[in-house]
This record gives structure tokens, sequence and C-alpha cells, in this order.
């Protein structure tokens, strides 16, 4: 069952990836990197890491998106824009991919030295939220609060830089 | 920790008092709860508690580096009605930001753990980041802000991984368990590359010298209030918590490092005065002097044992000779958009007082007895003598003579030319004046007893 799940996820995962690279339009690539994103938080959970695939959902589905998108639109990144590269560059920048790629299944090939990490058993699952949160907010909860305040004052800043000058309405 | 708990209020309250439409009691509420905040840290100097398993540590050293730096933050709020005038509306903002400043700084000197020095190293970080981009028309604002801000995400970046190399070789972000088990058994190689990377992050901070070269553009860039925080209450920090960090990690440290940080010390010295020979920005100038007065205080990483009360005495004289001198630079160069010498000659008639807390506090800075400058310089080159480091003494004192040299131009510049006309005129508002004799005062007076400093170490 879940190696059935798991052959579907990959799936949407590599065949979205391969459209974001393929897709002429940026806005067309922009989502399509969207559904790569959502299928990986599916693998995440699927390892029962669901906090990770949560915030992977938040982050990268969520925010790190809407930036990539609206810095497309602020550019205006259109097709029209896009210039077409000599083929030169092309051909280098292939033969320069097909390196790395022989680099990387070799040392994947070679690595056959296993490790035996031994984690000390406590009986409780820190991949679940409930006990990730109850970590966070027991033994790291000053950590959480100081973060609280670092968000609060990235808050202020951005208000504060983006705020109307009203000097020129007083004067 | 009531410290830090009490400033963070204080800080919601300047937010609610911009909601509530009370700008005006901004500033006099948050001087009046700072000293109230600082009354109270004096007070528990001698308390050594850990709060929320070791997350935050009280000790002498942090609670003095403390009241330090919220005694720097009253003065750099009471300089900001007047500088911030123009844009009144947003002065709530700039106030809470400071005060969150202070907070990520406490953060840096008291952490007992790793996650805590890095959450003050960010929070302190980011609000600079946003202060010095802050007069966004201007282009020279925009850069610094730029500037800064891509090199300090790298340097955090290096402290990061620095931090999880460490916890890669201890398994703990727990300062005293790190001690613990550094002091038992050999260590894997990437421990101390994981330390390595940590000091350099933090010399980038202090601006070190091959990591200086963001300092110079960002310190004239930045509105001049907020290179006057940079200069002191960040530089201080920054350096305390080096001194800290060094204090807690370096163990089973490879033995060339030693003669590394001898070689930067020196570099930072001799690099920054040199080079504020040529400077003819007043900005630029106090620029590289703090990049060599960041090399006399690394000074007091050669005797991490004994060093902390020097340490400190050398970073509140410089913080507070600072103080003096950019009050003067806010003044004198007020509505203007450059802050060449030459705007300040003629100073000595037309402002005496203003002239004489330039003179004293560069004096200060460039070591003249009765200032406490002078002590501090002592201070750590004694030290440095009874632990054997000749060399560094040597470049130390030949050092304080080259800087005395560009403090002293300036000195002449206010005082011999005396083109006084109608636009050279200057006005000085009521809170640059108290601000520069009350830094004056304190200069001398901690020039005269250091004891009162020293003391709190023992």
């Amino acid at each position: 069952m879940i190696e059935i799940l798991f052959y579907i996820l990959s799936t949407i995962t590599l065949g979205s990836a391969t459209l974001t690279v393929l897709s002429k339009n940026p806005i067309h690539s922009a989502l399509w990197l969207v559904v790569s994103f959502f299928s990986l938080a599916g693998h995440y959970i699927l390892l029962n890491s669901q906090f990770l695939g949560m915030v992977h959902i938040m982050v990268y589905s969520g925010a790190i998106m809407i930036l990539m998108l609206f810095t497309i639109m602020l550019m205006n990144l259109n097709i029209s824009h896009e210039v077409s590269k000599p083929f030169f560059t092309k051909l280098v920048a292939t033969v320069a991919f097909c390196l790395v790629g022989i680099l990387m299944l070799t040392i994947v090939m070679r690595g056959n030295q296993a490790y035996n990490i031994e984690y000390s058993s406590t009986g409780e699952d820190f991949q679940s939220v409930s006990v990730l949160g109850k970590v966070l907010l027991n033994e790291y909860v000053m950590p959480f609060e100081m973060v609280a305040v670092l968000l609060l004052l990235a808050m202020i800043g951005a208000v504060l830089i983006s705020k109307k000058d009203k000097t020129e309405k007083e004067a | 920790m009531n410290t830090l708990i009490a400033i963070g209020v204080l800080a919601v309250l300047v937010l609610i008092a911009e909601i509530i439409n009370l700008r005006k009691l901004v500033i006099p509420m948050t001087i009046v709860g700072l000293l109230g905040i600082l009354g109270y840290t004096v007070c528990h100097i001698d308390v050594e508690v850990s709060y929320y398993n070791n997350m935050f540590i009280t000790k002498k050293f942090s609670n003095a580096f403390t009241s330090l730096f919220i005694a720097l933050t009253i003065f750099l709020v009471a300089l900001s009605k007047d500088f911030y005038q123009t844009q009144f509306s947003k002065i709530a903002d700039y106030i809470s930001l400071k005060l969150f400043l202070l907070m990520g700084a406490i953060c840096m000197v008291c952490f007992g753990n790793m996650a805590m020095f890095f959450l003050g190293l960010e929070i302190l970080s980011i609000t600079l980041y946003i202060l010095c981009g802050s007069d966004r028309t201007n282009i020279k604002s925009n850069e610094a802000a730029m500037k800064y801000f891509l090199l300090g995400s790298f340097a955090s970046g290096i402290v990061l991984f620095g931090i999880a190399l460490v916890y890669g070789a201890t398994s703990s972000f727990d300062i005293a368990e790190i001690i613990t088990i550094t002091s038992q058994g050999t260590l894997p190689i990437w421990y101390s590359l994981g330390v390595v990377m940590i000091i350099v992050g933090m010399l980038f901070k202090i601006a070190a010298v091959p990591f200086h070269f963001w300092a110079p553009d960002v310190y004239q860039g930045a509105p001049t209030l907020t290179t006057a925080m940079m200069s002191t209450l960040v530089k201080v920090a920054a350096v305390a918590t080096l001194y800290k960090l060094s204090f807690h990690l370096l163990r089973q440290m490879p033995e060339g490092y030693t003669t590394a940080i001898v070689v930067i010390t020196i570099l930072t010295m001799s690099v920054g005065n040199i080079i504020a020979l040529r400077q003819d920005d007043m900005k630029r100038l106090l620029a590289y002097s703090g990049i060599s007065h960041a090399g006399f205080m690394m000074m007091a990483l050669t005797a991490l044992s004994t060093s902390a009360s020097n340490l400190f005495y050398y970073a509140a004289a410089y913080a507070v000779a600072g103080i003096g001198a950019f009050t003067v630079v806010l003044a004198v160069t007020k509505g203007k958009d450059n802050q060449l010498i030459q705007q300040f000659s003629g100073l000595g008639k037309r402002s005496p007082i203003m002239a004489l807390v330039l003179s004293v506090s560069l004096l200060s800075m460039g070591g003249i007895p009765i200032f406490a400058g002078f002590f501090g310089k002592f201070f750590l080159f004694s030290q440095a003598v009874d632990n054997g480091f000749i060399t560094l003494v040597i470049f130390g004192v030949i050092n304080s003579f080259i800087s005395i040299y560009y403090y002293l131009k300036v000195i002449v510049t206010m005082y011999t030319q005396n083109e006084v006309t109608e636009e050279t005129q200057i006005t000085v508002p009521l809170s640059y004046k108290v601000v520069g004799i009350a830094a004056v005062l304190i200069n001398i007076i901690i020039g005269l007893c250091p004891s009162i400093l020293l003391g709190l170490f023992k």
C-alpha cells in the first residue's frame, strides 16, 4: 500500500519537476513547482515527519512560491521577453549538466559504506507534532519567544520602510 | 531575565503609545523606563542565576555588559527626538526597534545555549539592516543597507554552520554541557572547525581586519544616529560576545590559534589606523578608528581568564567617547548630505560646548591621560605584557601614536580656522548638549576612578 503511494507520489514529483523545467511560460513553471512541492510534502509525511511535511507546505508551497510569483510578475518576465540563447551556450550547458550527473551517479554507485547510527530510544516519537510542541514549549520556550520577537521586529521594520511619509502633509 | 522581559514590555508599550496617539510621550517614557531598568540591573549585578533550562544565564560579566548596553541605549534614545524631527510620525517604530536591538544585544551576552546566542545575533543584525536602510529616499542609505544585509547574512550563515558543526561534535547546544564534553575526551576535528567558523562570523560583526570591508561604506551611508549605534552599542556587544564565546568554546584548539588571533589583532589595529589617516569624511574616519579600536579590544582575547574587567572598562570608555563624538557629528552635520571634516572648521567659535565635547571624546579615544581611553589602553597593554605578548603591545603603542595624529587633525581644524559666516551658524538642540556633556562627564569620572567599573568584577 505504502509502496504504491510512494510510486504515485514519485511520479507526480518527477513529472511536475520536469514540466517546471520544460514550460515556456514562467508562471506555468512556478505553478508546476507548487505541485512538485506538495508531492514532496507527501513524501515527508510518508516518512512519518508530519511536522516537516506541514512546514514544507506552509513555507515552500505557500510563502516561497508567492515570493517567486511576485518576482516573476514584478519583473514582467513573459515569453516575449525571453532572449533565445546562442547554440554554443546551450551545448555547454548540456555538457556541464551531463558531467555533473555522471559525477553524482558515480558517487552514489560507489557509496557502499554502511553507517550504523545508534539512536538512543526514549520510547517517544519525536517526529510527531505533539511531542515536538511539548519540547518547544518546555525546554525551548525562551528561544521560541525570542523568535516571536524577531518576527515582530521584522514586521515593524517592513512597515517602517514602506510607510508613507507624512512630512509633506504636515509641513 | 527580568531586565529582558522589562525591555520587551517597554518596547510593546511604545508601540501601544503610537496606537493611542501619544507619540510625544514615547521618548520620555522610554528614557524613564530604561533608567529604572538600569537601576534594577545594577542593583542585581551580583545575582548569578540560570533561567529556563540554562537558556539564559546571568553572571557578573553579562550583568555588567547589560548595564552598559542599557546606558548606551538611553543616550541613543535621548538623541532620537531631534534626529527624527522630520519624520516624527515614525518615532514609535524607531524607538521600539532600538529597544528590540537592545534585547538582542542582551541575549548575546547572557546566552547559555547556542540557540539563544544565534537568535540574539539575528535580532541585533536584522534590526540594524532595517535601521541602515530607514532613510529610504537616500541612495547612500540604500547602498549601506544592501551591502550590510548581504555580507551580514553570509556572516550569520557561517556562524550557523559553525554552531551546527559544534553540535555535531558534542551533540549539545548547551554551553555548560559543551564545556563538560570538551574538557573530557578528544573531539573530532570538526569541533575546532566549527569554533573557528563561529569566531570568524563574530570577527565579521566586529569588523576585524580581513573582514572589515563593509564597515566604512555602511557607516558612511547609514543615517548618522544608526552609525552612532553601530559604532558604540553594536560594536561593544559583538566584542563582548566574541570574548564570551572564546572563553567558553576554546578548548582543544590547534596551537596556531593564538598566533592567528594575535596576527589578526595587529592587522586590525594597524590597517584601521593607517587608512584612517587619509580620510576626509568624519563618519569614515570614525569607522576606521572603530576598526582599530576593535583591534585593541581583541587584545583581551589573549588573556581570556583574567581580562573580563579590563575589556569591560575599555568597552565602556570607547563607547562613551563614541557617543560624545557622534553627538557632535549629529549636531554639526544636521541637514547636510555629507560629513566632511571641513564642516567642523571654526566649531570652537561657533559652538564652544560641542567643540569641547568632540575634543574630549577624540582625545579619550586616542588615549590621552585622565580621560578613560588612556586607562583602558593601559590596563589592556599591561595585561598583555604580563602574558608575554610583547610584540602585540609594541604594535598597540605605535598605533596609539598614529591615531592621535588624525584625531588631532580634527581638533586642530575645529580651533584654528575661524570663518564664522551666516550659513555656518549652528543651533544645537538641548538634548544634544545634555547627552554630549553627560558623555564627557562620565568619561572623566571613570577616567579618574577606574575602580568604579573594575570593582564590579571583584
